[in-house]
C-alpha cells in the first residue's frame, strides 16, 4: 500500500471516530423551522399574487378608458384645417475632428501584465503536468 | 428518473417532507464537518440548522449542474463562515481549547486524531479541501466549486495538505515507538 492512500485510509477511519448524531430536538427545531419557512413563503407569494392582481385590473381599467376615449373622438372628429408654419432652421452640430492617439503611457504596462500572464501559464502548465504524475 | 432528482423537483415546488428526505442523507455528515469547524456543538447544531433552512429557501435557485451535496456544502461552508466572523476565531485558534467540540466528539485514542492534526496545521480552505476530498469522497471538480478556486490551486492545496498530514502522521507514530521503545 502507498503511504499516501494509508494516509487516505487513516483520515476516512478518523473522521468515522468523531462520534456526532442529530438529536431528536434538533431534528424537531429543524422541522419547525422548515415549516416556519414554508409559511413565510407561501404568505409573500399570495402577497405578491395580490398586488399583481390589483395592477393588473388598474391597468385593464386604464386601458378600459383610454380605449373609449379614443372611440368618442375619432367619431366626432373635426375636418382639419391646414396649417402652413415657417420651415424651421435645421439644427448644425459643429463638427468635431478626433484624432485618437495610443495610450503611450500605458503601453509599458500592458507589456508587463502580458509578461506576468505568460509566465503564470508557464507555471501553471509546469505545475500540472507535475499533478498529473503524481495525482 | 432517480429518487434524487424526483426529490429535488418536489423540493423546488415546496415540499418540505420531500426536501427533508433530500438531506436525510446528509445530515449527518454536515453535522459531523461543522463540529470540526466551529466553537461549540451548540454552534456546530445552529450553523446545520440554517443551513439546511437556507438550503430550502433557495432551493428554487438550484441549479442541477451542481451536485446536490457539492450545492449543500456550500452552504454549510458559508454558513460556518459567517458564525466564525461574529465569533471572530480562527480554525487555528480552535486547537488551544482543550475541549473543543470536536474533543469533546472524539474518543481517546493512543494517537491523535489526524482531524486535529489537521485542525493545527492546516489553513482553513485546506482543511475544508481535505475533508471534501478523503470524507466525503468529492472530485477535485467538485472540491473547486464548493471552495470556488481553480481546480489547479485544489490540486496544490490538497497535496500541500497531504504532505504536511503524512509528516504530522510519521511524527506521531515516531513518538509513539520513540517511547515503546524508549
Amino acid at each position: 500500500m502507498k503511504p499516501m492512500d494509508k494516509l487516505a485510509n487513516q483520515l476516512r477511519e478518523d473522521a468515522s471516530k468523531i462520534d456526532v448524531a442529530i438529536s431528536p430536538e434538533l431534528d424537531d427545531r429543524i422541522r419547525a423551522s422548515l415549516h416556519g419557512v414554508k409559511q413565510d413563503v407561501e404568505q409573500s407569494s399570495g402577497e405578491s399574487r395580490t398586488a399583481s392582481f390589483w395592477w393588473g385590473s388598474s391597468l385593464t381599467g386604464v386601458a378600459t378608458v383610454m380605449a373609449i376615449v379614443a372611440i368618442v373622438n375619432l367619431n366626432g372628429a373635426e375636418p382639419e384645417i391646414a396649417v402652413t408654419e415657417p420651415p424651421i432652421q435645421a439644427f448644425t452640430v459643429p463638427q468635431f475632428t478626433w484624432k485618437p492617439k495610443p495610450a503611450l503611457l500605458t503601453q509599458s504596462l500592458e507589456q508587463e501584465l502580458a509578461d506576468i500572464q505568460s509566465d503564470l501559464k508557464k507555471a501553471e502548465r509546469a505545475v500540472r503536468e507535475d499533478l498529473d504524475e503524481i495525482l | 428518473m432517480s429518487s434524487e432528482t424526483a426529490l429535488i423537483k418536489a423540493a423546488k415546488r415546496g415540499s418540505v417532507t420531500a426536501f427533508t428526505e433530500l438531506v436525510e442523507g446528509y445530515r449527518d455528515g454536515l453535522l459531523r464537518f461543522l463540529v470540526t469547524r466551529t466553537l461549540s456543538f451548540a454552534d456546530a447544531e445552529d450553523a446545520l440548522q440554517d443551513s439546511l433552512i437556507n438550503a430550502y429557501r433557495y432551493m428554487h435557485s438550484y441549479d442541477s449542474k451542481w451536485r446536490f451535496s457539492t450545492w449543500l456544502y456550500r452552504i454549510a461552508i458559508n454558513n460556518a463562515a459567517k458564525l466564525r466572523s461574529v465569533e471572530t476565531v480562527e480554525i487555528g485558534d480552535l486547537s488551544d481549547e482543550e475541549s473543543g467540540p470536536l474533543e469533546q466528539c472524539i474518543a481517546a485514542s493512543d494517537r491523535e486524531n489526524l482531524w486535529l492534526s489537521a485542525r493545527r496545521v492546516l489553513k482553513d480552505e485546506v482543511y475544508t479541501a481535505m475533508w471534501l476530498r478523503y470524507v466525503e469522497d468529492m472530485s477535485v471538480a467538485d472540491i473547486s466549486a464548493v471552495l470556488e478556486r481553480s481546480v489547479s490551486w485544489t490540486k496544490i492545496n490538497l497535496l500541500r495538505g497531504r504532505h504536511k498530514l503524512d509528516a504530522e502522521l510519521k511524527r506521531d507514530t515516531g513518538s509513539n515507538k520513540g517511547e515503546a521503545y524508549g
